[in-house]
């Protein structure tokens, strides 16, 4: 089993107006493709923050971090754009829809950034397959929270549906995806994204509050103050370190 | 392609639509005051030349060689030629000396004649003088020489047909001293009349118009061949009044022009900021996405250039169509009809897109390639970026720079600067001052309003910033327009001498006074006047001194009187009293230009006896006064040994003109000289250039509430959620309206009290360095600023924040998720 994504003694520190702040303290973990890690945690523990940076929004104080096989801690903020662009998606609590656009747009977003032709014809399907083929032209003011959100997952699968193989079927990270949800459209998205995930093979990292959720997850993370406290791993996730490095 | 795309896109999301009308408002605006401008300063130079009724005149008192004129021939000028010389007219017994102006085919060159064919006919415009054997003469000529239209009239050998009465003509002003009424001829007839022989008083002028290029090359030509008998006028020199007041008056719309383009980057630039901080989250999702820091530059440059064209295209095309509405709008009120405008304004209204563009609309866009996805995803402003002071430097640079260029002038650009220093740096400690006060005792809707300037603190020193640079160029242009105008009418008020009497003898003086006096006509006093030639100073002929002056050269107007007249003030020394009865008073500048100092002793030549006077005062005088004025006035009684004449100037309103034949017949060796058509002129030009300046006025104020209103929607979303939140909470509709007025009035007060502070210094340097007018002080400014800052800020704020206040809340917070 290859390994999607892996992070070495990470430490994240960041200077505020009372001196330095250590977000992250020695973090390490691995996760095979096609695998679903959730990282839980109570607020201000670091959970978003080591989201962050293993999807490569930002670069680390110290440590590691190898995603599809690349160490993105070495890359430029474009070389890391451009991992991304191939094989990373997002789902983020607060939908981060672009209000200008209506859901076809807003879904069409990555595959454009690409320059792909056909990605009109991509955001379709995968808004088919949320269950929202009826709603391409409207503009998420016009969406409850529980149909923005699965315009965001529709995005997000499409923004790695498109990526090259050789990146495996690429990786999806989740911060909190039901957070700003009720419990019945909360429910609904989870389910939605459970079986995404499933059907093409991605990978998915999830931050939530919810233990009932990360229970769905392969593995499961507890952290608290920046440091992972319990870790729920299976052995199967630590299978081959060689593909890791290469 | 994708950026033009996203326009679209985000062209409905009514974001862009914000930045777009921002711009379009910048260039229009500034493309309508330019073309505006151009038009009026091309339609004021025609009417101007109209003064010299061409474009340069050359002077003479012979007949310049055939040479010359050939030359201006073959480089395709236009030319013409007047012969003025004064005459004695006859006709049966009647007899009576006149103006005699001939003029060739073609004059006027510029500008217009007014004749009437009939006594009792209307006024009409003419390009042509009387036609060879006619005559026209001025409309009280014929009851006084009891003649009819017609008539034949005698001048010197020839015999003329009276063809018109003569209302208007252009140059009447540039022969000022032109003495008795105007008959205008044709200059084929003065062979005919055997009146000029060698030795006349003749006064030729040869007028020119042309392509600039043409009439310059000619000058360049000309010059070194002028003797001393010619001289080569323009408008500068041949109505200096007229030059000075098209001179400021130009300043005045340079300077509307440059305040319409610093008003204009102050709404592209709130709207620009307002765009960047509201796609910050567009471009973190982005970055998340995929989309590398020059990716997202290259969309969002893109986005901007397509903006840029079209906004700058749409603001060319609306300002180009309100000017030309303006205009014809103002059409009835131009004697001359404003020429169409040059390509130049245009030019103007790219070069404001571009600036505005590059300084205030690029830099949040860098910034926002800059973006950190994270920290704008989880809302985390702790570490704000302090680079983004930076962005704050190119948008004021651009600003300076097109407003250097445009106007032309360091002056101005060095007193917006100053006062915009001022602003800027008093929007700061103002805004200190404003959230650390203890008006929030005051009550519920006053502690709403402060904790809002609060939160909004630094953003608010921005906006107090802005609406001060509104209502700046607001005041400055207010104000520096009532100075113009009241300068001008100060100049050249209504009822100024438009009349003198010269050459009054002794015996004649009562009588004169007497019929003064009964007509009741607004008089200076009688000045008595020898004429004399200054030969030397302190003992050594003026003409071994190094300072030389016209004034020595010719024969000077000596003047006695114990008051001191009207308009002159003593600089040095002191005028005549019990202890001071010997001496004479010198005018400031020619003691100035002839090195004359206190107490230096002049010797004059009078009638070919000499007298000498010591300096014992300098002072000075308004030699636009209409009044008689005298380089050197004695004490009373030091020139009783001459003889002398005296002289006199009044004001005549239009409807007593004929008191004038009056005079005439019964002191016929009394000159009258006529100045009323030529102050009618001055006049009416003044006028249209306040006409033209009051409209550009209405234009920037329009320019200045748009501004406002820019300033107020860029802090309107926080603001609408804030009041939700409260109405949600139970606050009441009368304690929002109530806050938001005290809110947006405070603001108004803040700014309106710098933008005095600012426009006072602007107008300091301005009125000094620019309009060359006395600086004066405005105290009504300080309690005007603040007053309509509250005004127009407060009630543009509350009305655009009242849907907040109208709408249910739920509808408001979910609009504004």
């Amino acid at each position: 089993m290859s390994v999607m994504l892996k992070a070495e003694n990470l430490h994240h520190r960041v200077s505020t107006s009372e001196g330095p702040l250590t977000l992250l303290n020695d973090i390490s973990l691995q996760l095979p493709a096609g695998q679903s890690l959730a990282i839980t945690g109570a607020s201000g523990s670091g959970k978003s923050t080591l989201l962050g940076l293993l999807a490569g929004l930002d670069r680390p104080t110290e440590g590691k971090i190898w995603l599809a096989g690349e160490d993105i801690t070495a890359m430029d903020e474009e070389q890391r754009a451009a991992l991304r662009a191939r094989c990373v998606g997002f789902v983020f609590q607060t939908f981060q829809l672009l209000p200008g656009l209506t859901a076809r747009e807003n879904v069409m977003l990555p595959s454009e950034l690409r320059g792909e032709r056909n990605a009109g014809k991509r955001a379709e399907e995968f808004l088919e397959r949320v269950g929202l083929g009826h709603r391409l032209h409207h503009y998420p003011r016009q969406l409850s929270g529980g149909e923005q959100q699965r315009v965001a997952i529709a995005r997000a699968f499409c923004s790695i549906a498109g990526n090259d193989k050789d990146t495996g079927n690429g990786i999806l990270f989740a911060d909190e995806p039901t957070g700003s949800l009720d419990a019945h459209n909360g429910e609904k998205v989870i389910d939605l994204l459970f079986n995404l995930n499933a059907e093409t093979g991605t990978t998915l990292v999830l931050v939530t509050h919810e233990q009932r959720l990360a229970e769905r997850c392969g593995a499961h993370l507890r952290m608290a103050a920046g440091e992972i406290t319990t870790a729920d791993i299976p052995d199967s996730y630590f299978g081959d370190q060689a593909e890791v490095s290469a | 392609m994708l950026p033009l795309r996203l326009l679209g896109r985000d062209w409905r999301g009514g974001e862009l639509a914000l930045i777009a009308t921002a711009l379009i408002l910048a260039v229009s605006c500034v493309t309508a005051i330019a073309h505006f401008s151009d038009r009026l300063t091309r339609a004021m130079h025609i009417q101007s030349q109209s003064f010299l009724a061409a474009e340069r005149v050359l002077k003479s008192s012979k007949e310049v060689p055939q040479e010359w004129l050939d030359k201006a021939d073959d480089l395709g000028l236009e030319r013409a030629k007047t012969v003025t010389f004064a005459s004695m007219l006859s006709a049966g017994d009647e007899f009576q000396f006149a103006s005699v102006k001939a003029v060739s085919d073609g004059y006027p060159l510029v500008g217009h004649l007014e004749m009437r064919a009939q006594v009792e006919a209307q006024s009409k415009v003419v390009q042509q003088g009387p036609r060879p054997g006619n005559v026209w003469l001025e409309a009280r000529l014929l009851p006084l020489m009891q003649l009819e239209i017609g008539d034949q009239l005698q001048l010197g050998d020839g015999s003329f047909t009276i063809d018109g009465i003569i209302d208007h003509e252009p140059d009447r002003g540039a022969n000022l001293f032109s003495m008795g009424a105007r008959v205008m001829m044709h200059t084929s007839d003065l062979a005919a009349t055997n009146i000029l022989q060698p030795g006349s008083r003749v006064n030729y002028r040869y007028l020119l118009a042309g392509d600039d290029a043409a009439l310059e090359s000619y000058l360049t030509w000309l010059r070194p061949k002028l003797t001393l008998h010619e001289h080569i006028t323009d408008l500068k020199e041949g109505q200096p009044r007229v030059a000075k007041t098209l001179e400021r008056a130009e300043s005045f719309l340079y300077l509307a022009a440059s305040l319409a383009v610093l008003l204009a980057s102050v709404a592209v630039g709130l709207a620009a900021r307002r765009y960047g901080l509201r796609h910050a989250n567009y471009v973190a999702v982005m970055k998340s996405l995929g989309a590398g820091k020059n990716k997202i530059l290259g969309i969002y440059l893109g986005q901007m250039s397509a903006l840029a064209i079209i906004a700058t295209v749409a603001g060319l095309a609306i300002g180009s169509f309100v000017q030309s509405q303006a205009v014809n709008l103002l059409a009835g009120f131009f004697p001359v009809t404003p020429p169409p405008s040059s390509w130049q304004p245009l030019l103007v209204g790219i070069a404001t897109g571009l600036a505005c563009v590059i300084g205030f609309a690029l830099p949040p866009l860098f910034r926002l390639a800059q973006t950190d996805p994270m920290q704008t995803l989880r809302q985390d402003w702790s570490n704000p970026d302090k680079r983004e002071w930076f962005g704050l430097i190119p948008g004021p640079l651009s600003m300076l720079l097109l407003i250097w260029w445009l106007s032309g002038s360091l002056a101005t650009t060095a007193a917006l600067l100053a006062g915009l220093g001022l602003l800027v740096a008093g929007s700061a400690v103002v805004n200190r001052l404003l959230v650390r006060g203890r008006l929030a005792a005051l009550g519920g809707s006053w502690r709403i309003a402060l904790g809002s300037l609060q939160r909004r603190a630094g953003f608010n020193t921005l906006l107090i910033a802005a609406f001060g640079t509104g209502l700046l160029a607001m005041l400055a242009m207010f104000y520096a327009r009532t100075a113009l105008i009241d300068e001008w009418k100060m100049q050249l008020p209504e009822n100024a001498p438009n009349h003198f009497l010269v050459n009054i003898a002794p015996y004649e003086l009562d009588g004169v006074k007497q019929k003064v006096e009964d007509k009741n006509l607004e008089g200076t006093e009688f000045y008595p006047m020898v004429r004399g030639r200054l030969i030397a100073v302190n003992g050594t002929p003026v003409t071994e001194r190094e300072n030389t002056d016209g004034a020595i050269r010719r024969e000077l107007n000596l003047s006695w009187t114990d008051t001191l007249p009207a308009d002159n003030k003593i600089v040095a020394g002191e005028w005549w009293n019990e202890n001071l009865t010997e001496g004479v008073s010198v005018e400031v500048e020619v003691a100035a230009r002839l090195g004359l100092e206190m107490g230096d002793v002049l010797r004059f030549s009078i009638g070919g006896l000499e007298t000498e006077s010591t300096i014992t005062s300098l002072r000075t005088l308004d030699w636009n006064s209409m009044r008689p004025n005298f380089f050197m006035l004695f004490a009373p009684g030091s020139l009783d040994n001459f003889p002398a004449t005296y002289i006199q100037s009044f004001y005549l309103p239009p409807e007593d003109k004929l008191f004038v034949n009056e005079l005439v017949k019964n002191f016929p060796s009394v000159s009258i000289i006529e100045l009323d058509k030529i102050l009618e002129n001055i006049r009416e030009t003044i006028g249209q250039v306040a006409i033209a300046i009051e409209s550009v006025l209405a234009l920037m104020l329009i320019a200045g509430v748009l501004v406002l209103i820019a300033g107020v929607r860029a802090s309107i979303a926080e603001r609408l959620q804030e009041a939700a939140v409260i109405r949600t909470l139970g606050g009441r509709r009368q304690l929002l309206i109530r806050s938001l007025m005290i809110e947006f009035g405070l603001l108004g007060i803040a700014a309106g009290l710098l933008a005095a502070f600012g426009t006072e210094a602007t107008l300091a340097v301005l009125s000094q360095r620019v309009f060359e007018l006395p600086f004066n002080f405005h105290p009504g400014l300080w309690i005007l600023g603040p007053l309509v800052g509250a005004l127009l800020v407060g009630t543009a704020g509350t009305l655009a924040c009242r849907s907040a206040v109208s709408q249910p809340p739920l509808k408001v917070l979910r609009e504004l998720a």
